[in-house]
C-alpha cells in the first residue's frame, strides 16, 4: 500500500512539474512580452557601454564585458521565444515578430561589440559589419531598437 | 591615541568589509527594478546585523565560545549536526559566490575570461588563509573594500534629482510594473544579503582568535555600531546608482558589468578603476571570511583544533575544511553556472537559514549560566524578540515567493 501511495505521490508531483506543451494566449503573451523586455534591457545596456567607451569614460574590458552578457541574455530571449509554443494566431505572430526584432537586435549588438574589439586596436576593418563609428554603432542600435520596442508595444509592453 | 586608532581602525573594517557580492548584486538588482522602494530592507537588515553581531560577539568575549561550539551545546549533537549540514551548505553556496565575484571583477579588469581567474581566485583565497596573519587579513580586506565608496561619489557626481529618490523611498511600495510577490521577494533576497549567517561565525570566531574579553565589549559595540550602518549607507549608495541611471533606461541588472556603468558614466575610468578595485577587495574579502566560516564551524561542531592563531599544522583538520571548501567551489563554477545566479540564490537561502543560529545566540545571550551579569538588557531583548519574528517570517516566506516569482523574474 505504502509503495502504491509513494508511486501516486511522484507521479503527481512530476505532472505538477511538467512544462504544458500548451499556453493559454494571455501566457503566451506575457512569455512574449518578458522576452523582449530582456532583450530591450540587453539593447540598452548597449547603447551605455558604447555610448561611455565613445566618450572615453569606461575602458575597454568593461564595455567588452558589458556587451558580452548582453549577447547571452539575447539568446536566452530568442530560446525563450523558440520555445514557446503559441495557442493562437495573435500569439503566434507576436512571436514571430518577436524573433525577428531580438535577431535584429542580436546582430547590432555583434555589431558594436566588433566596434569596440576595433576601437581597442583589433585589425578589424569597415570591410566586415563593424560601424565605422560609435555614431554609427548607436544609430544602427537605434533602428533595432525602434522595432523591438514596437513589437514589446503590440505585446503589451512598455 | 594607540586605542583611538584601534577603534578608527575596526570602523573602517566594519565598512569595508560590509558589501560582498551579495550586496552588490541584490542592491544592484533592486535599484534597477525598484527604484529605492526597498530601502527600507536595508534599513531593517542593518539593524539585524548590529543586533546579530554584537550579540554574538559578547558571547564570544564573555563565555569564549563561538557560535557554532554554543549551537552543539545547546541543541545537542543530532539538531546540531542539522544545523551544521544546513549552514555549511549556504555558508559553501555563499562561498561560490564570493570566488565567483572575484573572478568575474578580475573579468572586468583584464579582459581575461572568468573561469581562467576562478581557479586563481581560489588560490590566492588559500595563500592568504594558509600564510597570512588574522589581523592583517582582516584589516586590509576591510580597508581595500573601503574603495566601494566610489558608489557613493558616483551618485553624487550623477547629481540625482533627490527628491524624486526619496518618493521613490517614502512611503515605500512596488512600482506599478512589477508583482507585489516579485516586491517581497526581493525584500527577503536583501534582508538575506544583509544578515548573511556566515558574517556571524566569522565575527564570533574572530572574537576568540582576537582573544576578546568583556573589557573589549565596548569597542566591539562601536564598531558594529558605527561601522555597520556606514557599511550600509554603501549598500544604499549601489542601489541608488542603478536607480538613477539603469532604471530610466529600462536596463535589468543581470550581470557585473552592468552595475559599474553608472559609475563610469558618472567617474570616468578612474572612478571606474577605483570602484572594481574595491570589488575585487570587498568581494576577495568576503570568500576568506566565507573559507574561514567553512572551517569554524565543522571544526568547532566535531571539536577539532581550530583558528588562525594556530599554526596549520596544530589545527589541520581545519585548514583541510577550508581547502575542501574552496575545492567545492572552484568545482561549482567551472560547470559554468553563473556566478550571478548562484549569489542570487545564495542571499535567499541565507534567510531561509538565518533562525538556525539566530536562535541559539539569542537564548545564550539571556542565559546568566554562560553570561554572568552581561546578559541582554530589556532593549536589546525587545529588538531580539522582533527581530525573531522577522527572521523566522523572512525564513518561512523565502522559498515559497521563490517558487511563486520564478525567483523574481
Amino acid at each position: 500500500m505504502r509503495v502504491v501511495t509513494g508511486a501516486v505521490t511522484v507521479v503527481v508531483l512530476a505532472g505538477a512539474c511538467a512544462v504544458p506543451s500548451r499556453q493559454q494566449p494571455g501566457q503566451a503573451t506575457a512569455a512574449v512580452r518578458d522576452a523582449l523586455s530582456e532583450a530591450s534591457s540587453a539593447a540598452e545596456t548597449t547603447r551605455l557601454a558604447v555610448e561611455l567607451l565613445d566618450e572615453g569614460r569606461v575602458t575597454t574590458p568593461v564595455a567588452d564585458a558589458a556587451i558580452l552578457d548582453q549577447v547571452r541574455v539575447l539568446e536566452e530571449a530568442s530560446t525563450a521565444l523558440t520555445t514557446l509554443v503559441p495557442p493562437d494566431d495573435t500569439s503566434s505572430a507576436q512571436r514571430a515578430a518577436g524573433l525577428e526584432a531580438v535577431g535584429g537586435v542580436t546582430v547590432e549588438v555583434v555589431a558594436a561589440r566588433a566596434w569596440v574589439a576595433r576601437a581597442a586596436g583589433g585589425d578589424l576593418t569597415d570591410a566586415g559589419d563593424v560601424p565605422a563609428s560609435g555614431d554609427e554603432a548607436l544609430a544602427r542600435l537605434d533602428a533595432a531598437t525602434t522595432d523591438l520596442d514596437a513589437v514589446l508595444a503590440l505585446a503589451g509592453g512598455a | 591615541m594607540k586605542k583611538l586608532l584601534g577603534v578608527a581602525l575596526g570602523i573602517l573594517t566594519a565598512i569595508g568589509g560590509f558589501v560582498d557580492i551579495g550586496d552588490l548584486v541584490t542592491n544592484a538588482v533592486v535599484g534597477s527594478r525598484f527604484g529605492l522602494s526597498l530601502v527600507w530592507v536595508v534599513l531593517v537588515g542593518v539593524v539585524g546585523i548590529c543586533l546579530f553581531a554584537s550579540m554574538s560577539g559578547r558571547v564570544a568575549a564573555v563565555s569564549g565560545r563561538a557560535t557554532f561550539e554554543i549551537v552543539r551545546e545547546r541543541l545537542g549533537p543530532r539538531a546540531a549536526g542539522a544545523n551544521l549540514a544546513a549552514s555549511f551548505a549556504i555558508n559553501l553556496l555563499t562561498l561560490t559566490a564570493e570566488v565567483g565575484g572575484i573572478a568575474l571583477a578580475l573579468h572586468l579588469a583584464s579582459s581575461v575570461e572568468p573561469r581562467l581567474w576562478i581557479p586563481v581566485a581560489a588560490l590566492a583565497v588559500w595563500l592568504v588563509l594558509w600564510r597570512v596573519k588574522f589581523d592583517v587579513m582582516e584589516n586590509v580586506a576591510g580597508l581595500m573594500g573601503l574603495l566601494l565608496v566610489g558608489f557613493a561619489v558616483a551618485l553624487f557626481l550623477l547629481g540625482p534629482d533627490w527628491g524624486e529618490l526619496v518618493r521613490q523611498a517614502v512611503p515605500p511600495s512596488p512600482p506599478a510594473t512589477e508583482h507585489v510577490a516579485t516586491y517581497w521577494y526581493y525584500a527577503v533576497a536583501l534582508f538575506g544579503a544583509a544578515m548573511t549567517p556566515y558574517e556571524v561565525f566569522f565575527f564570533s570566531s574572530g572574537a576568540v582568535e582576537e582573544g576578546w574579553t568583556a573589557k573589549d565589549l565596548a569597542q566591539n559595540r562601536v564598531n558594529v555600531l558605527v561601522g555597520f550602518p556606514l557599511g550600509g549607507l554603501l549598500s544604499v549608495a549601489i542601489a541608488a546608482c542603478a536607480a538613477v541611471v539603469l532604471l530610466p533606461a529600462g536596463i535589468e541588472v543581470s550581470s557585473l558589468s552592468q552595475i559599474v556603468l553608472p559609475v563610469a558614466q558618472a567617474g570616468g575610468t578612474l572612478l571606474l578603476a577605483v570602484v572594481i578595485v574595491g570589488i575585487v577587495a570587498a568581494t576577495f574579502g568576503a570568500a576568506l571570511e566565507t573559507a574561514l566560516s567553512s572551517g569554524y564551524t565543522l571544526a568547532q561542531y566535531l571539536g577539532w583544533s581550530w583558528g588562525k592563531f594556530r599554526r596549520p599544522a596544530r589545527a589541520a583538520r581545519f585548514h583541510l575544511s577550508m581547502i575542501v571548501a574552496l575545492l567545492l567551489a572552484v568545482g561549482i563554477l567551472m560547470t559554468s553556472v553563473d556566478p550571478i545566479q548562484v549569489t542570487e540564490m545564495s542571499v535567499v537561502f541565507s534567510a531561509v537559514a538565518l533562525p538556525l543560529t539566530y536562535v541559539p545566540i539569542l537564548l545564550v545571550a539571556n542565559d546568566p549560566e554562560y553570561m554572568g551579569e552581561h546578559v541582554n538588557g530589556r532593549v536589546v531583548n525587545a529588538l531580539g524578540t522582533v527581530y525573531l519574528v522577522v527572521v523566522c517570517v523572512a525564513a518561512v516566506a523565502a522559498i515559497p515567493l521563490m517558487i511563486a516569482t520564478g525567483a523574481g523574474s
